[in-house]
């Protein structure tokens, strides 16, 4: 037995060598299968575990609980497609709370909820009139010109955008009025005996004029409202970039890092910064990179937004540092001097980069208004209400924050932050000052509280009263869109109020993360005992189709290993049943000469057998090596969305060793079984055919 | 006294498309043991399909082979495997050595599939062998090295190494020139004295019959001359 099994792995050996070719092409098909396997395995598995922990640490937590009532599926970044969710709402929470942190594994328990709101952002000539009024204070008499012929330009472009208004709207009354203000101001002695802090006609100009230009692009915020103490406390990528976070008890908002710097930066910072995330993390030119050139193109144009945020100090100092970069200009006049430079300035190439962007973070960008929002500040959100009427409030900025190592991600990072009482003021719930107000509301409009069910009764019963009057004024403020904002939020609230009442969701933290499906389903039939309606999903569930990424690309990697494997193991078999015509008459003489069926057939099993096994470890030894050498250098996150799944701006793959020695077995198995079927074929060959002659 | 082959009344035949070829029609035959026995006739007329019965490679269609009294046709593949290993011993016209094994392992091949030998013995009765037909010094070349004599003496060597009681030789001669066949065949018949090894062997070589100790003649599938 032993012989034998000797002599058919001699014999195989042998016949590998003297089929090299084709020992060859079959080696290289399953070296090849064997590295991508592993790395493929290897890089999914680091890839699926750094999401996991961005998604776990930073916003979803290993489990989340919200409505069994829910129309959609929970996505917390997002579903297919972006939009309002309909998650249902836990009224209140407290009973999900003291449920859930019974269970031993359970170490917290924060509620959140999120929408979208609308960020208010005034326009234009709110900008250019405050710049305006800065100069004029200062009484930098070049500076006041630039800014009127800036607000001249603005006016000129009003007038066209109201030339088209007056032929569509209804509301003629107003067009006149709107035009009778703008003809005051543009008189060109309006502006030009504007050379002193003239508060009447900076009034006129902020009152009067600035309405009648339409706001700024509309911003749509993503908002998420929780507890931040607790979510501070569990979700560990969380942390503060600049300002501070909400302390209990505070109402305000965190804005997302990512959100700022991608949509509240100014212009010309946001190309410069794109430019040097693409050329440093992508590792391109900006010659030759389509994408680049165009961004570079687009930066000279910039140079308004510069100039229009420096008084005659700055503009003087820049203009000076520029030529001493040697930036020159023929140019006299201060302004239209500096206007040049920053043109020439701005002009970028694969040369002059590195130090133009340092340059311009080092002087300009400290010069000027570099962010539309800062901590400190207040904005206003609209939303629309459940109830569908418009609801604006008004939110301080405490500071800026971020998750740790996903900075630069979208998905990571489309969330601000902000309390879970002005969520739910944003929401549409009531809290207990606005109910009370509206009680007050009500008995002064004499409207009578009815229930959806009762509706038509109490409106067309016996016992109904007309109510058609507070309707009309209902339908109005709709079409004004009349924004009510409240005299008075209270900037605090008792911390009580985020401890109870509705949320839409809550993540669940868990002690020990690897027990996410027992947990679940002990949770679940604890639910099911307290008669709770609720719902539960793993933290991949929860992230909608961010966290299916992993299984998506597992399925692809699999469907081409699949292929390869097929391919391998259509060749192998046809191999050996080519080789089986090609060596009929020495396996004829084998079994004439008394070798069994068996022996046969293990010549063959044998020879796939090592094939693989020298293919297989090869492509394992390639694959260590490249892992290795990945995992020195890192994987650079290409796009925003590869820096969520890489849990960082990079990744560095490990290398699993189970992997790297059970794949060239298990590769090998397979093949090995895979072609018993040729194999079987050629032992059927009869002894006879030993004393087949060729002719 | 039991033969080394009996064969009663065997007939052959071969479907081939909607007909059938007969290809031994009711043989009536027996080889004694150390016979030294040609079987010759024209192509076609049978010699192969008479060997292959007597070499357990094929099952007759009527009648029985029978190898030491052991009747063959109720026999499956693995009993007639073992009954090639042990009884017989094959010598094909183009010497089938097998490509990847050197002199020595070529001869030592039946041996390790027989199994139950140490190496000594295995080494021991190859080399003996080896001596026997003059191959010692080729040991370690590969068959395809060797002449085409050499060739048909390793073959020789691999058919007698596990003392088979018969030796069955299709044509052994037909690939060499007249010379080495004859030597070829003194050497065959050297064996045939000295291990009482019994030896069929098929040959249109008027040459080559005159050695025999017994010539069958087939024709047509039946026997002209025995």
């Amino acid at each position: 037995m032993r012989e034998s099994l000797v002599l058919i792995i001699k014999v195989a050996f042998r016949n590998l060598w003297l089929y090299r070719v084709k020992t060859l092409v079959i080696a290289g098909l399953l070296c090849m299968g064997s590295f991508i396997g592993i790395v493929g395995l290897s890089l999914l598995r680091d890839v699926e575990r750094s999401m996991q922990d961005s998604i776990i640490s930073s916003v979803a937590g290993h489990l989340q609980v919200y409505s069994s009532k829910a129309k959609d599926d929970l996505a917390l970044f997002g579903g297919a497609f972006m939009g309002r969710a309909e998650i249902g709402t836990m009224p209140d929470m407290v009973p999900f709370r003291e449920l859930i942190k019974k269970h031993p594994n359970v170490a917290d328990f924060i509620p959140m909820g999120s929408d979208m709101a609308m960020l208010g952002r005034g326009n234009e000539l709110d900008d250019v009139l405050t710049a305006l009024r800065t100069a004029l204070k200062k009484g930098e008499t070049d500076i006041i010109e630039q800014r009127k012929q800036d607000l001249t330009f603005l006016l000129q472009q009003l007038d066209r955008e109201l030339t088209e208004r007056e032929k569509l709207s209804s509301d003629k009354e107003l067009m006149v009025r709107y035009r009778t203000d703008l003809k005051t101001v543009m008189e060109p002695e309006y502006l030009a005996s504007l050379k002193i802090l003239d508060e009447e006609k900076l009034l006129f100009l902020d009152t009067r004029i600035a309405p009648i230009s339409g706001e700024k692009q509309a911003l749509y915020l993503m908002y998420l409202g929780t507890d931040i103490d607790l979510f501070e406390k569990n979700f560990s990528k969380f942390k503060m970039v600049e300002g501070e976070a909400l302390a209990p008890g505070q109402r305000g908002i965190l804005l997302s890092y990512k959100v700022r710097e991608t949509q509240l930066k100014a212009v010309v910072a946001r190309l410069f910064d794109r430019l040097k995330k693409r050329i440093d993390r992508v590792e391109t030119t900006i010659k030759g990179d389509a994408d680049n050139e165009a961004t570079a193109k687009d930066l000279p144009k910039q140079y308004q937004q510069i100039l229009a945020s420096l008084d005659r100090k700055e503009s003087e100092e820049l203009s000076a540092y520029l030529k001493s970069i040697g930036i020159e200009t023929a140019e006299k006049e201060l302004v239209a001097g500096l206007k040049e430079q920053l043109q020439k300035f701005l002009i970028v190439d694969d040369g002059n980069f590195k130090v133009r962007y340092a340059q311009f973070y080092e002087r300009i960008a400290p010069k000027m208004k570099l962010y539309e929002i800062s901590p400190g500040e207040t904005i206003v959100l609209r939303s629309y209400t459940k109830s569908g009427y418009i609801k604006s409030v008004p939110l301080k900025v405490y500071g800026v924050y971020t998750f740790e190592g996903l900075e630069d991600s979208d998905l990571a990072g489309v969330m601000n932050i902000t309390d879970l009482v002005t969520f739910r003021e944003l929401y549409g719930e009531m809290n207990e000052e606005s109910k009370k107000e509206l009680e007050a509301m009500r008995a002064k409009s004499s409207t009578v509280v009815t229930t959806a069910a009762a509706a038509e009764d109490a409106l067309f019963g016996e016992s109904a009263a007309p109510t058609l009057e507070n309707r009309e004024i209902e339908g109005q403020a709709k079409s004004n869109e009349t924004i009510q904002i409240k005299p008075v939020i209270s900037d605090v609230f008792p911390i009580s109020e985020i401890q109870n009442g509705l949320a839409l969701n809550a993540a669940i933290r868990l002690k020990d993360g690897s027990k996410i499906d027992q947990t679940r389903a002990e949770l679940n039939k604890m639910f099911k005992e307290a008669g709770l309606e609720a719902k539960l999903v793993d933290w991949q569930e929860a992230t909608g189709i961010v966290g299916q990424f992993a299984n998506i690309v597992r399925i692809v990697l699999m469907f081409a290993l699949g292929v390869i494997f097929v391919v391998a193991l259509v060749i192998i078999n046809n191999s050996i049943i080519v080789g089986t015509l090609n060596r009929t008459k020495e396996i004829g003489t084998m079994r004439a000469i008394g070798a069994p069926k068996s022996f046969v057939l293990g010549i063959f099993l044998a020879e796939t057998g090592i094939t693989s096994l020298i293919g297989s470890i090869q492509g394992a030894g390639l694959a260590t090596l490249f892992l290795l050498a990945l995992n020195y250098k890192g994987i650079p996150a290409p796009n925003d969305v590869m820096t969520f799944l890489f849990s960082g701006p990079r990744l560095y793959p490990t290398l699993q060793w189970n992997l790297v020695i059970l794949s060239p077995l298990v590769i090998s198995l397979v093949a090995t079984i895979a072609s018993i079927y040729a194999a079987r074929h050629a032992a059927h060959v009869k002894p006879a055919e030993a004393m087949q002659e060729k002719e | 006294m039991t033969h080394a082959v009996s064969i009663e009344h065997v007939s052959k035949i071969y479907p081939l498309g909607n007909t059938e070829v007969q290809a031994l029609l009711d043989i009536h035959l027996n080889f004694d043991v150390g016979e030294f026995t040609t079987v010759a006739g024209p192509s076609g007329c049978g010699k192969s399909t008479l060997l292959n019965l007597i070499g357990c490679m094929d099952t007759p269609s009527k009648g029985e082979v029978y190898i030491e009294g052991k009747p063959i046709s109720k026999l499956g593949d693995q009993e007639l495997t073992r009954l090639r290993l042990d009884k017989l011993g094959f010598i094909f016209q183009s010497f089938n050595l097998i490509p990847v094994l050197n002199v020595f392992q070529n001869i030592e091949f039946p041996l390790l599939i027989q199994g139950g030998f140490t190496s000594k013995e295995r080494s021991d009765r190859v080399m003996e062998l080896m001596d026997e037909v003059g191959l010692r010094a080729q040991a370690k070349q590969k068959s395809n090295e060797l002449s085409g004599g050499q060739r048909q003496r390793v073959a020789i060597a691999r058919a007698l190494v596990t003392r088979p009681s018969i030796v069955l030789a299709d044509e052994p001669t037909a690939n060499l020139d007249s010379s080495t066949g004859e030597r070829i065949i003194d050497l065959m018949k050297a064996v045939n004295k000295s291990h009482k090894t019994t030896f069929i062997f098929s040959t249109h070589d008027p040459l080559v019959m005159k050695h025999a100790t017994r010539v069958i003649r087939l024709r047509d599938g039946k026997v002209l001359e025995s």
